[in-house]
């Protein structure tokens, strides 16, 4: 219940314009040189490549974010959340 | 195993079958009203359609030859998807408001409905998507080949195996072809959305996911033992092509495209290739599913991906090596002989080049009409048959797209993989990326600017990126190699001596330098024209435009027009059925009665949703044109005579001019709201297009002014004077004033009237016209008056008419322009009778200041006595007044009084008051003798100003204990005694001071003893009200002081106040309120 309400009003917090432009630059950081430099290196890790995985895990957590965004501009997808505090 | 080529084509007939079955359905659904795509999730599969043939076979492809690159492809999109929530978004409300039917029309909107511009990027939208219809047809006839069993690499190549290939490749065309038309020209309006369409496109989209993810898990768990085998087995037999695969070149070589370039062209080309603009603006449904989307379609790519690697490794492992890796997909199933995963992935292909084409070719085709075909159509004279021909224009314009892919596939087809050769296309849609941002969020971008931009940018594309692709042989043909006349400097793969570069990088960076560059410098140097100002605002200052278009609506609308009328306008265009049916939405959704009249509040919206209508088929522009210019019209009294295209049928030559004239001067009238400015312009014109020699407007304000003249324009501009020759037309004005008709004379020579006109014949002018301005039905507001000295019967019906059309638009400006006037004047009266009531209340609030100083700041000390008094007005001032005059040790006087009313003149008495009392104060006369001497004093003030006081004076004496006192008309103080219940009124006989000249005031005397309280108070206390209506009362006065009897002076005086304050409740002070408390100690 807690974790709820505070997991709103963070998200609250940042479903602000800022924030998407703020993530749009970090993602661009992200996938761009030199930041790309530090995985793209011919190594693996647990039989999978480093900079496959980089890539794989990064673009599902940066699609994870989007969603958690866009879930709180459209609340009424969680039936059994809490309403919003006015 | 293998299919023959009659089962594959009845598979994939039946597919298509399918398919339309969809789209048929979808329709049928949204002409019920129950639509069908009109939700997020089909949204986003539509979305989907960026996966072409590319992505379900090229990226396997990338993927084995250079690797992880290839993703780039997909993390640009998914990062501009953050940006979707405010770029995404405004794009679609601008192009909902405005029925922005595609990309082309969206930027020549934004910069002034720039017809130019608008061609320009039709024809970069045209030729740049022809690579990547040829990549997809390239595809489908190869995997075609494929699947029906020739396995042989060189299936591709026109010639090896002639009676098969060359039919597979144009009957594809064919088909593709046949699609968009059935889609994507059902009905002309391509603002409407393509429901069955859309529908069928997210089919499509399904279709390709499911079948690349069912080929991905055929090969990693059917083939091999999961993803960790596939990686381990590649890296242990082929270690040095999964160190290259698996990192990303830095692109220095000149020989890969680096990552960089591939995610810059990505984001890009998400919103601007015209397909992706089609589905994603055009054919939004709602703005709402935009949320959805932005995660949902990144996931959807995420997932079309997460094959690509294990397929393309796999494929390596099977077949050895990289050759033939665009189509893993189809032959590695084929290879392990299981026919069914096969013709699967045929038919996710199949899906993923379809519904690219069609959407592509419509988008496209949709900008052909509107921005090269219509243009040229609009100056012909229109006939019967206007829809059906624009319609099969609409259906040439798909067929031409698709046409102009097939014929880049025969040129250049197979010099290329096909990621390399879609990557042209993005290179080409990549153009339009300063124009568009800078549309939406730069207010200086400009129409010069946006052109220069692209222009360039287009030029140096097709240079460096077009045209070697088109060359066989890049290494040996001469232009490529040597440069163009032997010049290395401008070789179109190493322009300005930039090598090292790989081709679709370089080509990239020039044309955008070049194209930003120019946007920018040109921008910035050159202004932007009003109409370009008019859309900036609608682009980026969105609420300002709201207002600004509907006064500009109104402006346009002199005369109501009714419905019949837009819908036949709308006809014309559209055909009568589709604008009846059009209409007949509007109206049930506004509300309104076909055939009834149009209240004025309405007709804005109406002629904006005209206007939008009519964007749809014939694109912004045009719509605008042809909307400003039918209503210019009908606002004066001509509609009967003219219809835009009934007049130019009927008389085309002298009515060319007359149209010119028409479309200039609804915008000289719509460019500003000033009314000098708009009557110079107009006489300007009017001087220019039919070589008059003089030309002035007179207007008056009303029926009770003069005519006045506004503007003079034209030869000998003299000051004007009662002797000026145009007076001698003024028998004109009053009768073209009087009978509203125009009055002319066409030879001056030929004049046998009663009028001589002597001076103006004398300047030389031989025929002249007076036109009244006014609007229908209502006064005359003034006269246009033209002069000519060179032509004899200039004017003919057509221009008087012309004449009488234009004043009926300067008599709806004029009046405008009046009441904007009024308003202004409204505005600045009440801001000036604000300023007015601000300035008094500080003179109020200083004359309090004043007279609380007046009041004496605390009571003098006397042994054995304790005094306290308070004055709280309750307005700014008051007319109550207390005061201590101390005449010896043990002698005090003490008076409380009243003027009349709260108002300045009560506190100016009262001032004087004081001071006549302060003279009076050293004079040893008894309280009776003071007040008669103040009456006298007062009278005559008193009874100029209506005023009166009433006031008790008090003496005291401590050494006696005796307090002697006259009242005037004054309420009675009340005397407490300790010990006793009641209270006593002092009272003695006295008029209010101010009535009578000569008053006895009688003089009563009292001992007061120690614990004495006497409270001397204005009516503000007992007549104090409570929210029922009951005064406070004497009672209640005497009731209180018992209770606080025993607290020191001050305290007794602020708890009645306190008291007073309780009892009226939450209520403001009606009175002043005044006290004096003197209580005796010893």
């Amino acid at each position: 219940m807690i974790w709820r309400t505070t997991r709103y009003r963070l998200l609250k917090r940042l479903q602000l314009r800022e924030s998407w432009i703020i993530f749009f630059i970090l993602g661009n950081v992200m996938i761009n040189f030199p930041f790309l430099k530090i995985f793209n290196q011919p190594l693996t890790l647990m039989g999978f490549p480093l900079l496959y995985l980089y890539l794989t895990l990064g673009w599902a957590a940066s699609i994870g974010v989007i969603y958690l965004f866009t879930q709180t501009a459209a609340p009424e997808h969680h039936p059994g959340e809490t309403p919003p505090p006015p | 195993m293998t299919f023959s080529l009659l089962q594959v084509t009845l598979i994939a007939a039946t597919y298509t079958g399918l398919l339309f079955l969809i789209a048929w359905f979808a329709r049928r659904r949204s002409d019920s009203g129950r639509s069908l795509v009109s939700n997020p999730l089909v949204y986003s599969l539509s979305i989907g359609i960026y996966c072409t043939s590319w992505t379900f076979y090229g990226s396997v492809g990338k993927a084995a030859t250079s690797g992880i690159d290839f993703l780039m492809i997909y993390l640009g999109p998914t990062l501009t998807a953050f940006s979707w929530h405010f770029i995404l978004l405004r794009m679609i409300r601008i192009s909902k408001e405005s029925n922005v039917s595609s990309i082309a029309d969206f930027i020549s909107l934004r910069y002034g409905k720039s017809q130019l511009l608008g061609t320009l990027v039709t024809l970069i939208a045209t030729l740049g998507i022809m690579p990547y219809i040829a990549l997809q047809i390239k595809a489908v006839s190869t995997s075609f080949a494929l699947v029906s069993g020739i396995t042989s690499r060189t299936i591709a190549i026109p010639g090896t195996v002639e009676s098969l290939t060359l039919p597979t490749g144009m009957v594809l065309t064919a088909i593709l072809a046949i699609f968009g038309i059935i889609f994507g020209t059902r009905r002309l309006s391509s603002s409407d959305r393509h429901e069955g369409l859309i529908a069928a496109v997210a089919f499509e989209s399904l279709v390709k996911l499911l079948s690349l993810v069912a080929v991905g898990i055929f090969i990693t768990w059917g083939v091999f033992n999961g993803l960790g085998d596939i990686f381990q087995q590649f890296q242990s037999r082929f270690p040095q092509q999964f160190t290259r695969l698996m990192t990303l070149s830095t692109g220095t070589d000149g020989a890969a495209i680096p990552a960089s370039t591939m995610l810059l062209m990505s984001m890009g080309s998400i919103m601007l290739l015209p397909r992706q603009f089609h589905v994603m603006v055009v054919e939004n449904a709602d703005q709402r599913h935009v949320t959805t989307a932005m995660w949902l379609f990144p996931a959807y790519l995420f997932l079309i991906n997460l094959f690509i690697i294990p397929i393309a490794l796999g494929g390596i492992l099977l077949t050895g090596s990289a050759a033939g890796a665009d189509y893993f997909v189809v032959s590695l199933p084929l290879l392990r002989n299981n026919g069914g995963i096969a013709l699967l992935a045929f038919l996710g292909g199949l899906s993923a080049a379809a519904g690219m084409v069609m959407v592509e070719s419509v988008a496209i085709s949709t900008m052909l009409l509107n921005h090269l075909f219509m243009p040229v159509i609009v100056r012909i004279t229109p006939k019967q048959w206007f829809p059906v021909l624009l319609i099969n224009l609409k259906r040439f314009g798909i067929v031409l797209v698709v046409c102009l892919g097939y014929l880049y596939y025969r040129l250049a087809g197979n010099s290329f993989m096909l990621v390399n050769m879609g990557l042209i296309s993005f290179a080409a849609a990549m153009q339009f990326l300063p124009a568009m941002l800078g549309g939406i969020y730069w207010k200086r971008g400009n129409k010069a600017g946006a052109i220069c931009g692209m222009g360039l940018g287009f030029v140096l594309w097709a240079y460096t990126l077009l045209l070697p692709s088109l060359i066989a042989t890049p290494a040996l043909h001469p232009l490529l190699a040597n440069g163009p006349f032997g010049i290395a400097l401008l070789k179109p793969t190493a322009l300005f001596g930039l090598i090292g570069m790989d081709m679709w990088s370089h080509s990239l960076f020039w044309s955008m330098l070049f194209n930003t560059g120019a946007y920018l410098v040109c921008s910035l140097l050159l202004p932007q024209s009003e109409r370009e100002k008019e859309q900036v605002h609608r682009f980026i200052g969105s609420f300002e435009q709201e207002a600004r278009a509907y006064r500009a609506a109104l402006k346009r609308l002199s005369k109501p027009v009714t419905i019949p009328q837009f819908t036949a306008l709308l006809g014309k265009f559209i055909g009568q059925g589709e604008a009846r049916h059009a209409m007949e939405s509007y109206l049930v959704e506004r509300q309104l009665e076909p055939d009834s009249a149009v209240e004025d509040f309405e007709l804005p919206g109406l002629k904006r949703f005209v206007e939008r209508t009519l964007a749809g088929s014939v694109g912004a522009a045009a719509a605008g044109a042809i909307v400003d210019s039918y209503l210019s019209d009908m606002g004066s009294r001509m509609e009967s005579v003219y219809d835009i295209f009934s007049t130019v049928r009927t008389s085309l030559d002298q009515s060319r001019e007359a149209l010119y004239v028409r479309l200039k001067a609804s915008e000289i009238m719509n460019r500003t709201l000033d009314l000098q400015t708009i009557c110079d312009d107009l006489l300007q014109l009017l001087l220019k297009e039919f070589k008059l020699d003089v030309a002035l407007i007179q207007l008056r304000k009303n029926s009770d002014f003069p005519l006045e003249v506004i503007s003079y324009q034209g030869s000998d501009r003299r000051p004007i004077t009662p002797e000026h020759w145009y007076l001698e037309s003024e028998p004109y004005f009053k009768m073209a004033m009087i009978d509203q008709r125009v009055h002319l004379v066409n030879d001056l020579h030929q004049l046998n009237g009663i009028l001589e006109m002597e001076k103006t014949r004398a300047e030389g002018f031989v025929s002249f016209a007076h036109v009244p301005v006014f609007r229908e039905g209502e006064e005359c507001l003034g006269v246009l008056s033209v002069y000519s000295k060179s032509i004899v019967g200039l004017f003919t019906e057509e221009f008087s008419n012309l004449l009488t059309s234009l004043t009926g638009q300067l008599a709806q400006a004029a009046r405008l322009m009046g009441e904007m006037e009024a308003r202004e004047a409204a505005r600045r009266t009440m801001q000036q009778a604000q300023l007015e009531k601000a300035r008094l209340m500080r003179d109020m609030e200083i004359a309090q200041q004043i007279q609380l100083s007046l009041l004496p700041e605390e009571p003098p000390a006397i042994f054995g006595v304790e005094l306290a008094g308070r004055c709280i007005a309750a307005a700014h001032v008051g007319g109550d007044y207390y005061d201590f005059f101390r005449r010896d040790d043990q002698t005090i006087d003490l008076l409380i009084a009243d003027v009349s009313g709260h108002s300045v003149g009560a506190a100016l008495i009262m001032a004087e008051v004081r001071t006549l009392l302060r003279a009076q104060a050293n004079r040893a006369t008894s309280p009776g003798v003071i007040l008669n001497a103040l009456n006298k004093q007062l009278h005559d003030d008193l009874s100029r100003a209506e005023l009166f006081i009433t006031m008790f004076y008090a003496r005291y004496n401590a050494a006696t204990g005796r307090l002697s006192y006259a009242n005037a008309g004054h309420n009675r103080p009340l005397l407490h005694r300790p010990g006793e219940t009641s209270c006593r009124e002092l009272d003695a006989e006295g008029l209010i001071l101010g009535i009578k000249t000569d008053v006895v005031f009688e003089e009563q005397s009292i001992a007061l003893q120690a614990g004495d309280v006497i409270f001397f108070h204005t009516d503000g206390i007992p007549e104090a009200m409570d929210p029922h209506g009951e005064l406070y009362g004497v009672e209640r006065i005497c009731l209180h002081l018992s209770t606080v009897i025993h607290e020191p002076a001050a305290r007794i005086a602020d708890s009645f106040y306190d008291a007073v304050q309780e009892f009226s409740g939450s209520q403001a002070l009606q009175d002043d309120v005044s006290m004096v408390v003197l209580k005796i100690l010893t």
